[in-house]
């Protein structure tokens, strides 16, 4: 798999990494990844039943992880998440009927909506995920709001590549800029982003350790 | 009418014959796209090398995006499982025969 995503053109992935997993597992992980040439980033994607469920899991893996995605399961949950900045991406399921991505919650969102494309729609029964994703992507185009696209895939035969993914969005409606955008300078300035806020140089936003250069 | 010329690269476990990948190929642009969306887009397989599993697909200018958006959503090609990865696009053969792959 790690062979076929670097044929298909990516040079970095995110690895969505369960959050019981021992640490020598996730380096062996990486270590598979990183041997075909992919850089990796850590992510992992929330599912909260509440909102203080939200707030407890962000406070205890917000420093661990390079990305945080939250799957947002209803309405105060998605609200949470559109509004607090520890969360980078916020997914929605385009066929929920419970919870949806909403002009309001547009207005609101700090990070990126994702859109795990091709694991959507290679599914049999596609018509009201074709439909629930053309609509989401036409208010984050009237919005402008960040878009980051992804395969979604765990699965060898899912991996397509990034110029097949960025057409397809555009086919169901994002801007070129905005598509091509969301495969490639959208998911790195997040991974940049966090991992300078990771990095023992970071204090806080704006201020940053730097040491004097020896000559 | 000016074309553009997608390489494909395609991954099977079984080698794929070039009619095989046409039919797939144009049953999913058929399926995504309608009839009229087929004849706009207009297909063509126009070199194919199954041993190193490359394709070169032709469509008219201007519906790269749909040709790529329904290569991505071919999942088998008459039951043989396959992963059809654009790698390049371009206004030109000579200039995707220059194309290294990684």
């Amino acid at each position: 798999m790690a062979k076929l995503i670097r044929i298909a053109g990516y040079s970095a992935i995110g690895l969505t990494i369960p959050t019981g997993l021992m640490r020598d597992r996730i380096e062996l992980v990486k270590t598979v990844f990183e041997e075909a040439g992919l850089e990796t980033a850590l992510r992992i994607d929330l599912t909260a039943s509440s909102r203080m469920d939200l707030l407890r899991l962000l406070r205890r893996f917000r420093n661990s992880y390079d990305v945080i995605a939250v799957k947002c399961t209803n309405q105060r949950v998605a609200t949470v998440a559109c509004r607090d900045r520890r969360v980078d991406l916020i997914i929605f399921d385009p066929t929920s009927r419970s919870v949806r991505f909403s002009h309001p919650l547009a207005n609101l969102l700090r990070g990126a909506i994702e859109f795990n494309l091709v694991s959507s729609l290679l599914k049999e029964t596609r018509t009201d995920v074709f439909s629930g994703i053309v609509k989401q992507c036409a208010i984050a185009r009237e919005h402008k709001v960040k878009v980051v696209l992804s395969s979604g895939c765990n699965r060898p035969d899912q991996v397509r590549s990034p110029l097949q993914i960025a057409a397809l969005a555009s086919v169901m409606g994002l801007s070129e800029t905005q598509s091509h955008a969301g495969v490639s300078a959208t998911p790195l300035s997040i991974i940049k982003r966090n991992l300078a806020h990771r990095s023992p140089q970071f204090v806080e936003e704006g201020v940053r350790v730097v040491l004097p250069k020896v000559a | 009418m000016s074309k553009r010329y997608l390489l494909i690269k395609l991954a099977s476990d079984k080698p794929l014959s070039r009619d095989q990948f046409r039919i797939a190929l144009t049953d999913s642009v058929r399926r995504n796209f309608g009839e009229i969306g087929l004849s706009r887009i207009d297909p063509k397989v126009v070199r194919y090398d199954g041993t190193g599993s490359r394709a070169i697909v032709a469509c008219r200018a201007g519906t790269a995006n749909e040709l790529q958006a329904a290569v991505a959503l071919i999942s088998e090609a008459l039951g043989t499982p396959i992963v059809p990865l654009v790698v390049g696009v371009s206004g030109t053969i000579k200039a995707l025969g220059k194309r290294r792959p990684r």
